[in-house]
């Protein structure tokens, strides 16, 4: 990198010139210096030779000079002189005024030699006209532009011939020549002076300004109010110009004080940080041209002219153009043949000066440049509508395949070559096409795969092009590039060996190597699958968050709003591949990764990234500026006269912010459920009228009145007065669940909160409602049945572990066996070496002793499922009561389990907000059991007779089951024991015994602290 | 009253593609163009970096969270083609398992409902859907739907753990027979359904309205009614909702949300499954909430007011 910034290779020193001005001819063999007393010609093939002199002798400067672009006319160049332009003659080594233009009234400012036509030149004055001179005729301008204010500079288009631009202070006007009478596009481009304009060398709509304001901006002039991007400076920028290569653009700066000399090409893809700073000139650059290069050269030469009276011709070489495009398509294209420079320039979607397509076509484009209001031919959704505008706009830059495209002829020749693979496919566009008319492919010699891969191909791209067409959308590239991954996984499968025909069903999935080639493909047309990566999004979170990322602020998309967001990222390569005109320039991507000579370890293929896609509409001037400086402290390390610059580094380093901030934002106002009601409500069953008016209470004191009038209703509808006698005959009495007031206002509340989604109260009414079912009737016999079913299957007792405790207003009636306290006991036996003295053991025990393909899970037992576990009815009675129990309930039976969806689902989000009892209340209705234990389980064998024992005392012997080994009495309550030998006792003796020894209290020799777990 | 409770600066170095809040809320994980994935303790309004996971090599376009009661885990996948399982052990996170089976970027991962296991579903642009089903002693099990979108899936979203058919039918009292069903969508414009039959995935029901690349989608969370509810958004605009009463889950009925006039390209359901947030390439947010009466409504503009989003015009 340091060598590049002397890349200087010619100085030479011109002491006595004094000349003002400058122009490189276009053979590239001379250079004017014209100076007040004479004009020196220098030949750049031989710079240190003597110069040629042409004596002048004027009071007045050489405003500008310019050879004539033309190479019929190389000879000639102008130079203004005051109000006067000189037009000199060069001929074998001597040369002369030949004819003198005079018009203007004052001072002129600029001048510029048509490059379309080589008579044609431009002037412009501090007298407020621009006049059109046709040199053979020198007696008056042909034409005179009426601009009202004086111009300082005048630039003819270089793709339309009748276009001009002017600057007139902080204006810019673009004029075409056939309507004199007034300026076609007004631009306030800029705040103070504009110094220098330039348009781009091939977008007819393009040009930059640069502005004493201390920046260089981008125009669009059919975009006026907007600048496409700017290049903020520290100082006034003299002149920015564009590069004859792609996407660079080298600025001057006006001399201050800190005397900085130097010229900066910038890459108009990355406007942070110059690419490379041209260091060399003592004083005040006055002016830079670029030589035209000589054939079969790579290499462009900028020759630049000081007021140190130097001057200079700088190399810039392949690779340091290549940071001017900087991409990485174009590492790959390197290879490619069609890459010469004049041909890279892609065209953006917005224009069709395309330069592609070679040879006619491109010149019936260039015919059609007419009159700006011409420009109809854009069709306003973007997409190309002719073939001609299809063929011109498509990017088919894959390594070897080569497309040659006839419009005329509707048709054309896509060849590709893949190592030994060769490919010629002809596509013929239908007359209607795009319009529901698929192309026609048809492979052709010298194509050298076989005949059922070629069928494959055609098929493949039919069905491609057919997607397309019928939205009435084009299909070459698609299908060119579908014809590629096609080939390529051949390839693969030629190479592999492996012909398996079937790879190719899937062809848009090209068969990649390895991840190496990932990092450099990124963006690139093999991604023409994958989504366009989201850059804002919202997602709910937690309970009642809504959680969103958005762009930042300052992030632009650089393409109009008015077009959709690409689909896929391959989109992403238009904005790297340095084939990129202006319009799609961005300033803010990846500033701190391509802090150029700043980091030597970066490589050159940076990353490039989703941010590409979108700019900084305005930067912040104030850190623009510090960056720069801290850039150029970089650059020039050498150089003393920047050290004093250092105060701004603090601020360089602040990285740019790509990344917007992530918001989270509570938004549980808008759900229908509340954690203040979450924590508030209370599921008091021994007394359910309190607890709807409480619940009430709560949510009338959270605002929400619907709910409080629900609760209202609920403590009405519960009522202890409503609910029939559980041991009512139903012949006699209807139940109140039958009363509309009854289930059917129930049903009713409960569709509402559904379609209101508001599962709180949903799951709180049926929590409350359920109990009122439970309590209120038939406790007592579905208790009975559930014993005299349960008898001999051991464990019942867990059903009431649950629901006992709670309904407390039933205990009396509960037979004393039922009580929770067996179930401690039963537990305690078969909990293994963990601590059983807790009620979560219960559920440990439920498979114990049991064979669950003959006894029915625990739940069963629950009185609503009692009706299908099959249990036949002999007796008609019963099952007419079961009915009539049944139609007691004010929920309905039926839905039980969508019931216990509600609760379960309210438990879920009492879960989330962290309160976890009031979860477990809720979750306590549910008839439905949690998934039963599917661990490990632990049984109890006696230890005399080796018979599966349930309780203390085994049922074949009679011993004791379980013996404490320290005290050796048999064990009732809370117990541990080893996992490995078996041995264990009482928690309080095995916890004392262990505080002390590891070894098992028998003498079995078992480490049973480092066995197991006590 | 909704009130922003939190601002974090990620840091990252490059846009964000994705920001998701772990189960309880404590948490905030983002991934970026930056490689990286960062995850946040937000308690209280705070922002205290917990992890910075360097791992995937390439931009990574989403995160999710499983189930705490499986442990502190993350997934997130990427351009790299690759999906890296994060866990969270004393305190410090490590990669827990990395999935290269994909030969594309993958662009979604979704972890399914904790009644089914951790089970992980990762969507990727080579067409293909796999399951990752964790096993057991780091072992993870995985099944691969090949070819489920052609040239690629988009989006995936597991249906929440509903037991299917007839409530009523169901025969009560044992453990509810889950049948595992996930939505994709795809460059194919479809919306595919997926169930799991005997161990195998199969597609179930192709839904077909959009016109161009389906995005994203989004089962809706199942607050026990019978019903199930699809959104899914797309490249052409338009977010539709599909609706299915059918107890047999095969009749699905579309109904348009709105158009957007850019590309939609993330949907999210609240948590009782009855407001829709949507965000596009627009670069807004829109809350759209179900009325008594059917139909769907912007009820906010998130964006409106804060000066966060500038128009682009």
């Amino acid at each position: 990198m340091a060598a590049r910034w002397s890349s200087e290779n010619v100085v030479v020193e011109f002491r006595d010139a004094q000349a003002t001005a400058m122009s490189v001819d276009c053979l590239g063999q001379h250079a004017v210096l014209s100076g007040r007393r004479f004009l020196l010609m220098v030949s750049l093939e031989a710079p240190f030779e003597a110069p040629r002199k042409i004596s002048r002798q004027s009071k007045w400067d050489v405003g500008t000079v310019q050879w004539n672009p033309h190479k019929a006319e190389s000879h000639v160049f102008a130079a203004s002189s005051n109000q006067r332009v000189d037009l000199y003659s060069w001929r074998s080594g001597g040369g002369e005024v030949h004819t003198s233009l005079q018009g203007h009234t004052r001072v002129i400012s600029d001048l510029d030699w048509s490059c379309f036509e080589p008579e044609h030149l431009v002037t412009s004055s501090v007298d407020t006209y621009i006049y059109i001179w046709d040199t053979r005729d020198t007696r008056k301008p042909t034409v005179a532009l009426s601009a009202v204010a004086g111009a300082s500079q005048v630039k003819w288009n270089r793709r339309n011939h009748c276009l001009l631009a002017s600057s007139h202070d902080g204006d810019v006007r673009i004029w075409d020549k056939r309507k004199p009478n007034t300026a076609v596009e007004y631009v306030a481009a800029h705040l103070s002076k504009i110094h220098g304009l330039d348009w781009h060398p091939d977008n007819e709509y393009i040009l930059a300004t640069s502005s004493q304001d201390n920046s260089v901006r981008f125009w669009d002039f059919r975009q006026p109010r907007k600048y496409l991007n700017i290049l903020s400076c520290q100082v006034p920028v003299w002149k920015a110009r564009y590069t004859p290569f792609s996407n660079g653009l080298v600025t001057v700066m006006v001399p201050q004080l800190r005397r900085e000399n130097s010229l900066l090409l910038w890459s108009s893809l990355d406007l942070n940080n110059p690419v490379h700073a041209f260091v060399g000139h003592d004083d005040v650059v006055l002016e830079f041209q670029w030589r035209p290069q000589k054939e079969g050269s790579k290499d462009y030469q900028l020759v630049t002219w000081s007021r140190d009276q130097t001057l200079r011709i700088w190399k810039v070489d392949t690779q340091l153009q290549k940071l001017c495009a900087n991409d990485l398509v174009e590492d790959l294209m390197e290879g490619m043949s069609l890459t010469t420079e004049s041909e890279k320039i892609l065209p953006s979607p917005d224009h069709e000066s395309a330069t592609h397509i070679s040879g006619q076509l491109a010149d019936d484009i260039l015919d059609q440049d007419g009159l700006l209001n011409s420009t109809g031919r854009h069709d306003p959704s973007g997409l190309p509508q002719t073939l001609q505008q299809e063929f011109s706009l498509v990017n088919l830059q894959i390594r070897n395949v080569n497309v040659e495209m006839d419009a005329v002829n509707r048709s054309c020749v896509v060849s590709a070559v893949f190592g030994t693979i060769q490919v010629r496919l002809v596509v013929k566009f239908p007359a209607h096409y795009p319009n529901n008319a698929a192309p026609s492919f048809q492979f052709v010699s010298p194509t050298t795969i076989p005949s059922t891969m070629r069928t494959k191909i055609q098929k493949i791209l039919t069905d491609t092009s057919l997607q397309k067409v019928k939205r009435n959308q084009n299909c070459l590239e698609p299908c060119v590039r579908q014809l590629v991954s096609c080939l390529e996984s051949y390839m693969t499968q030629e190479d592999s060996g492996a012909a398996n025909p079937y790879l190719l069903t899937n062809p848009v999935t090209p068969a990649l190597p390895a991840f190496p080639r990932v990092t450099n493909t990124y963006g690139s047309y093999q991604d023409a699958n994958i989504p366009f990566p989201r850059t804002s999004g919202a997602r709910f979170c937690g309970t009642g968050c809504l959680v969103y990322f958005t762009r930042p602020i300052t992030m632009h998309r650089s393409v109009p709003t008015t077009e959709p967001t690409p689909r896929s990222l391959s989109a992403l390569s238009a904005y790297h591949s340095g084939v990129l005109t202006p319009l799609k320039m961005r300033t803010e991507s990846q500033s701190t990764l391509r802090l150029y000579g700043g980091s030597p370890t970066r490589t050159d293929k940076d990353p490039v990234s989703i941010s590409s896609f979108y700019y900084k509409e305005r930067k912040p001037l104030q850190s623009g500026l510090r960056r720069w400086s801290m850039q150029i402290a970089h650059d020039c390390p050498k150089s003393r006269r920047f050290k004093t610059k250092r105060e701004g580094a603090e601020y360089g380093n602040r990285p740019i912010k790509l990344a917007g901030k992530v918001i989270i934002q509570e938004i549980s106002c808008l759900l229908p459920v509340h954690k203040a009601l979450g924590e508030a409500y209370i599921l008091n069953v021994n007394d359910i009228q309190d607890t709807c008016q409480k619940n009430a209470a709560a949510a009338l004191a959270l605002g929400r009145r619907d709910v409080a009038k629900v609760w209202a209703l609920a403590s009405a509808a519960t009522s202890l007065d409503l609910s029939p006698d559980c041991e009512s005959d139903p012949d006699t009495d209807t139940p109140w669940a039958r009363h509309p007031f009854g289930r059917h206002l129930l049903e009713t509340l409960l569709d509402h909160y559904s379609k209101m989604s508001d599962i709180q109260t949903l799951a709180m009414l049926c929590s409350v409602f359920r109990t009122q079912g439970c309590s209120q009737m038939s406790d007592v016999q579905t208790l009975a049945m559930l014993c005299s079913a349960f008898r001999t299957s051991g464990c019942p007792q867990d059903y009431f572990s649950l629901y006992g405790q709670h309904a407390p207003g039933r205990s009396t009636q509960i037979p004393p066996h039922h009580s929770r306290y067996p179930s401690y006991t039963s537990s305690s036996m078969t909990s293994g070496s963990c601590s059983s003295t807790s009620d979560s053991t219960t559920t440990t025990t439920w498979n114990v002793g049991r064979d669950p393909e003959h006894i029915p899970p625990w739940g069963e037992s629950s009185p609503d499922d009692y009706r299908y576990a099959n249990q036949p009815y002999t007796d008609p009675r019963e099952r007419e009561k079961e009915l009539h129990d049944m139609n007691k309930k004010l929920l309905d039976p039926t839905n039980t389990l969508q019931f216990d969806d509600f609760k379960k689902y309210y438990g879920e989000i009492l879960h989330r907000w962290g309160l976890k009892e009031k979860r477990a209340e809720v979750l306590k209705f549910i008839s439905c059991p949690p998934e039963p234990h599917r661990g490990i389980e632990f049984g109890v064998y006696c230890c005399h007779c080796r018979s599966q024992a349930c309780g203390t005392q085994c049922a074949v012997c009679k011993r004791f089951t379980f013996q404490c080994a320290i005290c050796h009495v048999a064990v009732r309550g809370s117990s541990n024991f080893c996992l490995s030998c078996g041995h264990g006792g009482h928690t309080s003796h095995m916890m004392e015994w262990f505080r002390t020894q590891d070894e098992c209290p028998t003498g079995c020799g078992c480490r049973c602290l480092l066995q197991s777990t006590f | 009253m909704v009130s922003v409770i939190n601002t974090v600066d990620t840091s990252h170095e490059d846009m964000i593609h994705d920001a998701q809040m772990d189960y309880y809320g404590t948490r905030l994980a983002t991934c970026s163009s930056d490689r990286s994935v960062k995850i946040f303790d937000v308690k209280n309004g705070g922002q205290i970096l917990v992890a910075d996971l360097r791992g995937h090599e390439g931009p990574v376009w989403q995160v999710a969270w499983a189930h705490p009661m499986y442990g502190n885990i993350l997934a997130s996948c990427s351009y790299d083609r690759k999906v890296i399982i994060w866990k969270e052990e004393n305190n410090s996170w490590e990669k827990m398992y990395e999935y290269t089976g994909h030969d594309s970027s993958v662009n979604s991962v979704c972890w399914g409902p904790y009644d089914f296991g951790l089970i992980l579903a990762c969507g990727s642009s080579d067409g293909a859907i796999s399951l990752l089903t964790f096993s057991g002693d780091q072992q993870w099990e995985i099944k691969k739907i090949n070819n489920a979108h052609t040239i690629g899936c988009n989006a995936v979203s597991w249906a929440p753990a509903v037991v299917p058919g007839s409530l009523i039918d169901q025969p009560s009292g044992q453990k509810p027979n889950y049948i595992k069903r996930f939505v994709s969508g795809g460059c194919d414009n479809l919306v595919k359904l997926w169930k799991e039959e005997d161990g195998q995935w199969k597609e179930d029901q192709k839904l077909e309205a959009h016109s161009d690349w389906v995005r994203d989608v989004g089962w809706a969370p199942s607050i026990g009614l019978p019903s199930s509810t699809i959104a899914s958004c797309s490249q052409d605009g338009r977010v539709f909702i599909w609706t299915c009463d059918d107890p047999s889950g095969n009749t699905w009925t579309a109904k348009l949300l709105h158009k957007f006039s850019d590309v939609v390209w993330h949907v999210s359901w609240s948590i009782t499954g009855n407001i829709l947030a949507v965000s596009g390439g627009d670069n807004k947010v829109t809350l759209w909430k179900e009325s008594a009466d059917g139909q769907w409504a912007c009820i906010s503009d998130i964006n409106k007011g804060q000066g966060a989003v500038s128009n682009e015009q």
